[in-house]
């Protein structure tokens, strides 16, 4: 478990795809006790699959794939597992048992699903009334949008951003890479430290909604203001309505390009002044070096491999390499909030395996006897494997 | 909140204050510390109502007054380059503080010149975005600058929590960087540098912006909705024909499936195409213009709007239960 100012902090945490794992990492990077709490097919079936097919550790899924998954992974250090069927009574008496000694449970189900296994925020209240209870739908749990079916690219162009974006009013384009989900992950966990805090002054626990359109909103919100100030935002492609020139520029080589802001028109001239034999002859990071060095905001498009090996990443050592005995030392992305300076996090745990924590949680926080949790391993209330 | 917040700097800083604003504390704000290390898409008028609501604002006056303040308060939010923070004694400054900076307040590149789109182009979003064989799309508005300040108010707020003062640093390269999706995974585990499809997501089909009667609907068919979109289309035959069986199937076959789509539900409007999604169970959202989000009914039957001098604006995404959005006015500069 990472230290942090979060340390002694208990987060049930039956999060899953990405907003929520992503809000429930940075709370666990900041020393809260994250334990996930994993139905036993959460990760999949307990067969391989075809060859090619997903992200694996290594490019192998391995004798055990739902252990190996790439993205599950990398949104998962940090954090502990209690794989528990809560559609089996015993099963749901071991979760009431572990509300009861929790801060916090975080869920993004659908707007019904918690209710319907009768461990709805008003349940879990009643074992525990200063539980904080953090629940993420797609649109809410209520109004009549509350029923769909929400994944981040349908939200998205709802969320004000499908107004401006694009390469011309004619041509609207997504992101396609499901933006309500980042923001409404890290809005999780920004609701999940204000909640706390919170209860430290009033005393008592709460039922805190996110929904994934409102927070695609609320990141809108300047334009919809800007409306009513009667300006009319449309999509512009890569120019910014503040700046003399901005662009995204093609440079030397296959599909590579750099961005470039010039403020001023001072700027502009100094831009066309040094690729005035065409930028596309120009390698990207050269002409970065040069703009940057002209005083102009510029910097490379930049895919994977570029990244990993950029010099300000590596000097603040950004990628942290997490591995387990039998599994390849990957570099995952980091936490940007550096805490008095320290880069390095040498107490950092890699992503737990299915269940791995089981006995751990259920007789270290709830005082099961290692009899109990033998049984309900054997009737598989429990599991460390996906069953089948 | 009994808590105290002085803030200043640009965007990400004003995101971070008015999180701590809306939340109850008690917000001061300086202007014209330090000059916006990224720029605005809209109007100060839009700027000042949305993020500086609330907020009591002074204007600055010199760097004792900033440290005076500074040390009357609980937390200090600054947004700026590292060698003007550091000018103005950043260091000095005892308490929780949170530096937010391009590139991060140490590193080689640390003063290097930056904008959002800068941002995203190196922390690997832009490649991401916009049509294959065309240049890229940047993000418009501030979704670095924001999530930039959400994660400062996180670090600050556990430290609250904490009760242990702390110096944090926020990079806003880093937290482009910490926001990918699969990107780095696709890289380091399979070799695959994740490409760009315009709308669509490449790998999965039909996931993608498509035209009807009045604007654009996306739906997002990930392969177990597959037969309920045939249903939505009106096209059960769909569903097991063998071109689009699988999803390399609907991938190979995409003109054709657009084509189908369009026949089917190119002459709707958005409201009926939501309402097939909606019957179908279909992931189902319609392109909203900013006039449509003002007036969207299920935001207004969520009470999820402030009144800011008199305009709409959206509460937090986080609501406590009970909790009506906070009606501000924008404070006009004192001094």
């Amino acid at each position: 478990m990472a230290n942090g100012p979060l340390s002694g902090v208990r987060i049930l945490d039956l999060t899953h795809v990405w907003a929520g794992p992503l809000g429930t990492r940075i709370l666990g990077d900041l020393g809260a006790e994250v334990v996930k709490i994993e139905p036993p097919m959460g990760r999949g079936p307990g067969t391989k699959p075809p060859p090619g097919v997903g992200i694996f550790l290594g490019g192998d899924a391995g004798e055990d794939p739902w252990n190996r998954q790439g993205v599950f992974v990398k949104l998962n250090r940090n954090k502990k597992s209690v794989a528990i069927d809560l559609k089996a009574p015993s099963g749901r008496e071991t979760f009431l048992d572990l509300v009861r000694v929790a801060d916090v449970v975080i869920e993004n189900f659908s707007a019904r699903a918690m209710k319907s296994l009768n461990l709805g925020f008003e349940t879990l209240r009643d074992v525990n009334d200063q539980i904080i209870y953090i629940a993420m739908p797609g649109f809410g749990t209520t109004g009549p949008y509350s029923h769909w079916v929400a994944y981040g690219p349908s939200v998205e162009p709802m969320t004000g951003l499908g107004a401006v974006m694009g390469y011309s009013p004619d041509e609207p384009r997504n992101s396609a890479i499901a933006l309500p989900d980042a923001i409404g992950g890290v809005s999780g966990a920004a609701a999940v430290v204000t909640a706390l805090n919170r209860r430290r002054e009033t005393g008592t626990g709460a039922f805190v909604e996110l929904s994934l359109h409102e927070a695609g909103v609320s990141f809108h919100g300047d334009f919809m203001l800007d409306r009513q100030l009667g300006q009319d935002p449309k999509p512009i492609g890569n120019d910014h309505p503040a700046h003399a020139m901005s662009a995204v520029v093609r440079t030397r080589g296959e599909d590579e390009w750099i961005a470039v802001s010039c403020r001023t028109e001072d700027e502009r001239e100094r831009f066309e002044s040094i690729v005035c034999d065409g930028p596309q002859n120009i390698d990207k990071h050269e002409l970065t070096a040069a703009l940057q060095a002209a005083g102009i905001a510029a910097g490379p498009v930049n895919i994977t491999p570029d990244f990993l090996a950029d010099e300000q990443v590596e000097a603040r050592k950004f990628f942290v390499e997490l591995s387990r005995v039998g599994q390849p030392n990957i570099a995952f992305p980091g936490n940007p909030i550096v805490i008095d300076g320290e880069f390095d996090h040498p107490d950092w745990q890699t992503a737990p395996l299915l269940g791995e924590h089981n006995r751990e949680i259920l007789t270290g926080w709830i005082g099961y006897d290692d009899e109990v949790v033998d049984r309900l391993l054997r009737d598989g209330v429990v599991v460390e494997r996906p069953p089948g | 909140m009994s808590t105290r917040v002085l803030e200043f700097g640009g965007l990400a800083a004003g995101f971070c204050g008015r999180l701590f604003r809306h939340g109850g504390a008690e917000v001061i704000r300086i202007e014209g510390v330090v000059p916006s290390v990224t720029d605005a898409w809209v109007s100060q008028g839009a700027v000042d109502a949305f993020l500086h609501a609330g907020k009591q604002r002074l204007a600055f006056r010199g760097r004792d007054q900033l440290l005076e303040l500074a040390g009357s308060v609980d937390v200090v939010v600054a947004e700026g380059m590292p060698e003007e923070l550091e000018a103005l004694g950043w260091d000095a400054i005892d308490g929780i503080r949170v530096a937010i900076t391009p590139f991060g307040m140490t590193g080689p590149r640390r003063q290097w010149h930056a904008s959002a789109s800068v941002l995203l182009a190196m922390g690997g979003y832009t490649y991401l975005m916009g049509d294959p064989g065309r240049a890229p799309l940047t993000l418009p508005g501030h979704y670095t600058e924001f999530q930039s300040g959400q994660y400062a108010y996180i670090g600050t707020s556990a430290c609250l929590y904490e009760g242990q003062d702390h110096s944090l640093d926020v990079s806003m390269l880093e937290v482009v960087l910490s926001l990918s999706q699969m990107t780095t995974v696709m890289w380091s585990c399979n070799g695959d540098v994740r490409s760009r499809h315009g709308s669509s997501f490449g790998i999965l089909y039909p996931i993608n912006l498509f035209p009807c009667a009045d604007g654009w609907f996306h739906v997002n068919v990930v392969p177990h909705f597959w037969g309920p979109f045939t249903q939505m289309l009106g096209r059960p035959d769909l569903e097991d024909d063998v071109r689009f069986a699988s999803s390399r199937g609907r991938i190979d076959n995409k003109d054709e499936l657009d084509r189908i789509i369009f026949e089917s539900l190119g002459h709707r409007t958005k409201a009926e195409v939501q309402k097939l999604g909606e019957q179908a169970r279909v992931p189902t959202g319609v392109l909203q213009e900013i006039d449509e989000v003002l007036a969207d009914p299920h935001l207004a039957e969520r009470n999820i709007w402030c009144d800011i001098n008199g305009m709409q604006s959206p509460s937090l995404a986080y609501r406590f239960d009970g909790d009506l959005p906070n009606d501000f006015i924008v404070e006009p500069i004192d001094g």
